[in-house]
Formats: structure tokens, sequence, C-alpha cells
């Protein structure tokens, strides 16, 4: 029998990277979400003041290791935030509780990361599948488009997140290029299948912040179906074709995410790389409030060191650039009431405040 | 022109230096008063929530410093020893506080990337931006750099004098351990309670062989793995309330004591430490330390 590997999950885009795993010749161990269970046992393994994140991560591996899994894998950072320690952290914290499960570094580890030393996988099959992995992203990229296009529209509530699980499902079966990208092309006829309300004018929103946050349903309280069901258009700004393009050098034909392009954005805010996405947040705000979105919603976990030294210079660009911040930081503690609470106050400002807005047009429009 | 330099973070990394270097090339300097209680409740009013407790007290010393001076000084510190990296909150400081919390008044900064290039290059490159001409400004920053150094051979002969066996080790950011609202207490009381008693130094250039990025974690890092239980009864942590690196070092740090055999002890310090609390941990921990500091020595 194969040997198992548990990865690390990013949300729906873990469906692709379970996909990578199966090129080196192990079992993959996925989920797209952490779930409850392992948000306990992460809790009370881990020490008291590091981040969401790390928690999460913690919990999932115990969680594997309870299910039997061997080894798992954990990406090395470079960065100058927490999420560089990770590693060494969960090992030790592993195997104080006596666990067996073998943790594995992966990115900046030289040419031949001790993964592959340990599986070994023939490279051919291996580029193959890496390939399969990247249409998969792509995929999945347009997936989370349409899904928040349309969940803003659907008239019956709920409808498009069934497709969208039924989508990853299928697309978790497949796996050669061409038939991937056949299910790419079907995607939006797909999607135009549900019924939707063509009248309604949606508020536009963009979700920027810390990466698990932003990806991972159970630690923001599963804020994207939160605001979509209140009839709220979002943008996911963290997109993982484009972080690969930026990490290893390829296209994935993200020119508008590229690291030099957004910092050349952010410069006037911002002139350093700060750690974790923090440029890429000042970007992206500065960018969508150019481009006519109606809010944005910056979400990190509690003391989170990049997205929190950032947030004064994110109050300026809100006040210089006219566009509403929403700032929400997330802990154990935090619950999905509190979130929709202080979500649907600030939606009934916005929705004011386009009112207001549009009379004040109007007005000028007929003086 | 009257400079401004709040007496937090990068003042405490580098010594002396700052005064001396713009002393020298013809500034006044103000440094901000030691900071206290007050300087974090006038903070607190205006600062992030979610900061970490030396963000705030910068906060205060900065609004402390904003109605007499002519400009700010506050440099963006990516790394203070080569090959190594800072908080990641260092590198939108000017940024953030240009942002936020002085706003409108003038900012004098530099980048300070000792991987890049070495301090005294960029030394003579802030003289530049203030209009100071090459040989000065190479004149002035090698006397801040012997300030800086002299700073470090006292400090290093203090510590000399002090050196008793069974002493106690308190760690820390020299932005902690130095500051007047955050360490000061903890080493006084620990005078009081007449221990012997040894803070870190950063200033030596000795390099662990650890792989911690983070330059101040690397110097502890190098401290404890040479840690011996003749000449050390315990070691005692600083850790600031929200500090994020701390919260991943301080861990490891635990673990490195253990396995050597010394007591470690955290101390968590808020912006609502009643000094009670503290002074109690300390004496329980001295207590039982010098008790069986002794039974080993009978």
């Amino acid at each position: 029998m194969t040997e198992r590997l548990a990865i690390p999950n990013l949300g729906n885009y873990t469906v692709a990277l379970a996909a990578m795993v199966h090129g080196m010749g192990a079992e993959p161990w996925w989920s797209t979400y952490t779930s409850d269970h392992a948000m306990a046992l992460g809790i009370a393994a881990a020490p008291e003041s590091v981040c969401l994140p790390f928690k999460a991560h913690l919990g999932h591996f115990l969680e594997a290791d309870d299910a039997g899994v061997e080894n798992a894998l954990m990406v090395n950072s470079i960065g100058a935030c927490r999420l560089n320690y990770y590693r060494g952290m969960l090992e030790d914290t592993l195997r104080d509780m006596g666990r067996k499960i073998r943790i594995f570094g992966l990115g900046f580890d030289g040419f031949k990361p001790p993964v592959f030393r340990y599986f070994d996988p023939p490279l051919i099959p291996l580029l193959r599948t890496v390939f399969v992995g990247l249409e998969k992203i792509k995929t999945i990229d347009t997936i989370e488009r349409k899904t928040a296009y349309t969940r803003a529209r659907e008239v019956n509530t709920g409808e498009t997140t069934l497709l969208m699980e039924q989508c990853l499902r299928e697309l978790s079966g497949i796996d050669t290029r061409e038939a991937v990208r056949r299910f790419h092309r079907e995607i939006d006829k797909r999607f135009e299948a549900v019924e939707t309300d063509s009248r309604r004018e949606p508020l536009r929103i963009g979700l920027i912040g810390e990466v698990s946050l932003l990806r991972d349903r159970q630690l923001n309280q599963n804020l994207e179906q939160i605001l979509g069901h209140q009839g709220i258009e979002i943008k996911n700004f963290f997109v993982l074709g484009g972080e690969i393009g930026n990490n290893f050098g390829i296209s994935m034909g993200y020119r508008k995410n590229t690291a030099k392009y957004l910092a050349a954005v952010a410069k006037p805010y911002l002139e350093s790389e700060v750690g974790g996405h923090a440029r890429d947040s000042v970007a992206h705000t500065i960018t969508c409030a150019r481009r006519g979105f109606d809010a944005m919603v910056h979400v990190c976990p509690t003391g989170c060191m990049p997205e929190v030294s950032i947030r004064p210079i994110l109050r300026r660009i809100s006040e210089d650039m006219d566009i509403p911040i929403l700032h929400l930081s997330f802990d154990e503690h935090t619950c999905a009431l509190g979130v929709t609470t202080r979500v649907e106050a600030f939606l009934d400002i916005l929705q004011n405040r386009r009112q207001k807005g549009a009379r004040r047009a109007g007005g000028r429009g007929k003086g | 022109m009257k400079i401004g330099l709040p007496r937090a973070f990068y003042y405490h990394s580098y010594p002396n230096l700052w005064e001396c270097f713009f002393r020298r090339l013809g500034q006044d300097v103000l440094v901000s008063p030691l900071s206290t209680q007050k300087t974090l409740e006038m903070a607190c009013a205006q600062t992030e929530t979610e900061n970490c407790l030396p963000q705030k007290l910068f906060d205060g010393h900065v609004l402390s410093l904003i109605d007499s001076v002519d400009i700010l000084f506050v440099p963006r510190v990516l790394s203070i020893v080569r090959k190594h990296n800072c908080c990641p909150r260092f590198g939108a400081l000017p940024d953030a506080t240009r942002a936020g919390i002085a706003r409108g008044v003038p900012l004098l900064t530099v980048e300070i990337n000792e991987t890049r290039e070495p301090l005294s290059k960029t030394l003579v490159r802030l003289a530049g931006s203030l209009r100071v001409d090459r040989g000065t400004a190479i004149r002035a920053a090698r006397e801040a750099f012997e300030a800086m150094e002299r700073h470090h051979r006292e400090e290093a002969q203090r510590q000399q004098a002090r050196c008793h066996n069974g002493r106690f080790l308190l760690l820390g950011h020299p932005y902690t351990l130095h500051d007047h609202f955050i360490g000061e207490p903890i080493v006084q009381k620990l005078k009081k309670l007449q221990v012997p008693l040894e803070l870190m130094t950063f200033g030596d250039g000795q390099r662990a062989p650890g792989h911690i990025l983070w330059c101040v974690f690397d110097k502890m890092y190098g401290k404890l793995q040479n840690l011996d239980r003749q000449s050390y009864a315990g070691v005692i942590q600083i850790s600031t309330f929200h500090c994020g690196a701390d919260s991943m070092m301080t861990e490891r740090f635990r673990r490195m004591c253990r396995q050597q055999g010394v007591p470690y002890m955290l101390l968590m310090v808020d912006e609502h430490t009643g000094r009670a609390g503290v002074d109690t941990r300390l004496e329980a921990f001295v207590d039982s330390l010098c008790g069986r500091w002794t039974d080993r020595a009978q």
C-alpha cells in the first residue's frame, strides 16, 4: 500500500494540490477546510499566543496522525513573518506529543527537496501531474470567479454553493490535462444554468488579507458565503495561479498580479516589502478604489504581524480614496454570528452610501 | 533643524549611535523622555488596538515628540545583522507612522538593510539626504560607531563584573530590556531581590549556527545553546503582549532550556501589567531556584 501524505489546506485549491501529490506516488490526505475537530485539537496543543493559522495547521496534522497518515507536507517560507517557523514548530510540537507523523518541507530547500528524495517519483509522470495540477488551479480560479458572480445574483439561496461543490468534486476525479481543459470550458454553461435575477446590481467588495483566512472557510467563518448570501459580489484577492507565478517565475496569465506590478501600485503608500501579503493588500485596495469597488474587507488572524502593521496605511487609503474598509480579525473565539452581525451592519452602511451617492449623482445630472 | 528621535525600537538597537551621528552633522536632536505608563496611555487612544506593546510605546514616543520637533527620524529597519531580517512590522514602520500617528509631520527616513549594504554606508546616504557633504558624513559616522562601541564595551565590562556563578539571564529584545516601562521594573525588582543578573547583550558580532532568520532571536539562540548549568541558575524571558515573534520563539527557547536543565520562566508584560503580579512571579521563581542552588552547592 502506498504511503499517505497529508497536505495543508488552501481552500478549494487543495483539490489541485492533491492531484499533484498523486504524481509523487503518495496517496494524498486532504480537505478543503479545517474541521471543527481539528481546530479543537490544534487549539489545545498549540502555544496560546501563536496565530490562528498555526493552530489550524497543527490540528489538521494531528487529525491526520490520528487517521494513521505517515507523512505530511508543509511549505517552507522565506518571508519575515511567522509562517517561516511554522514547520520547525510543528515538528517540535508533534514530537513532544509523541506523534509519529513525519513532516516534510517544500520550497527553497535546494534542488531536490527531501520529500522528493523520500518518495523519489519518476520525473516524467511527476511533471505530467504537475501540469494537470496547474491546469486544475486555473479551472478552480474560474469556478471561484463564477461562484462569486452567480451567488450574488441567484434566486434560490444556496444553489450556487451546491453547484460549486459539485464542480469541485467532479474536478478532483479528473486526471488528464485534456479532460480538465474540456471541463474548464463547460463551467460557464453550468453556472449560467443557475437561475439568477439579472436586474440586481450587487455591491462589489474586495476581500484582502492573510492567505489562510481568505481561503479556509473554517477560519473565516465562511465569510465568502455570508457575503454572497447577502447579495454581495466578492472578489477574493488570493489567487493561487498568480501566487505560483510570483514564486516560481512562470506566467499563469495574471499580469495584474505580479509582485513587481503590485509593488509599483502600492509605492505611494508603502515603499517596501513587509512580509506575508501585506503589500498586496495595500496594492489591491488602491486598485479596487480606482476600479470603483464599493468596499473592502480586510481579514487577518489576531495579531498577524504584517497585516496588522499596515492597517494605519489602509485607513489612510480609505480616507484618501473614499473606499470603506472593514477590518476583521479572527481568533479561536470568533464565532460566525459575530462576524455576520458586523458584516450586516457594514452592508447597511454601504447600501445607504450607494443610495445617497445615486441621489447626489442624479441631482448633479439634472443640474 | 531639530530632529526627533523616539526612544523605542531602533533607538535601543543602536545605543548612542543616532544622537552622536546627528549632532556631528550639526543638527539638533531631541530624544523623547523615558517611557512611562503615561506614554502608553497617550498612545492607546490613537494607535491600532492589535499592535504589540513596543509598537504602542513607539507611537506614544512619537506623539510626545510631534509638537516640539521639525522632523521625525523613523528609519526602515529591514535587517541589523547580515543575512538576517527583522520583524515585518519594521518594514512598514515609516509608512504606517506617516499614514497614522504622525500625519502631516515631515519624516526623515532611510532603509537600514545590512544584508544589502553596511550601516556605515547607510549613514552616509542618510547624511546626503540632509544635504551634508560626504567627508563630514563619513567622519560623523565613524564617531557615531565609536560611541556605540564604547557603550557596548562599557556594558560588557559591567556584565563581567557581575559574572557570578548561579546568575540569572534576562532575555528580551533590546527595546524591551532597556525600556523604562517594560524591562526596567523587572531589572529593579531582581536587583532588590539581590540575585546576580545578566542582561542579554547584542553588541558582539558572534553569530549562532542556527537557522533563525530574525536577528535578535538568532543571537538569543546562540546564547542559549552555550548555556551551562554551573553559571546560570535560571533564564527569565521578557515577552510583550501581541509580539508575534515572541509567540513563536519562546516555545523553542523553553524547549532548549529544558534540554539543558536550566529553569526557564516566561514573563508576559502587557499594557495593564500591575506590578504586584510581576513581583510575585519573580519572587517565587527566585526563591525556588535559590533554594535549589544552595542545595546543590552543599
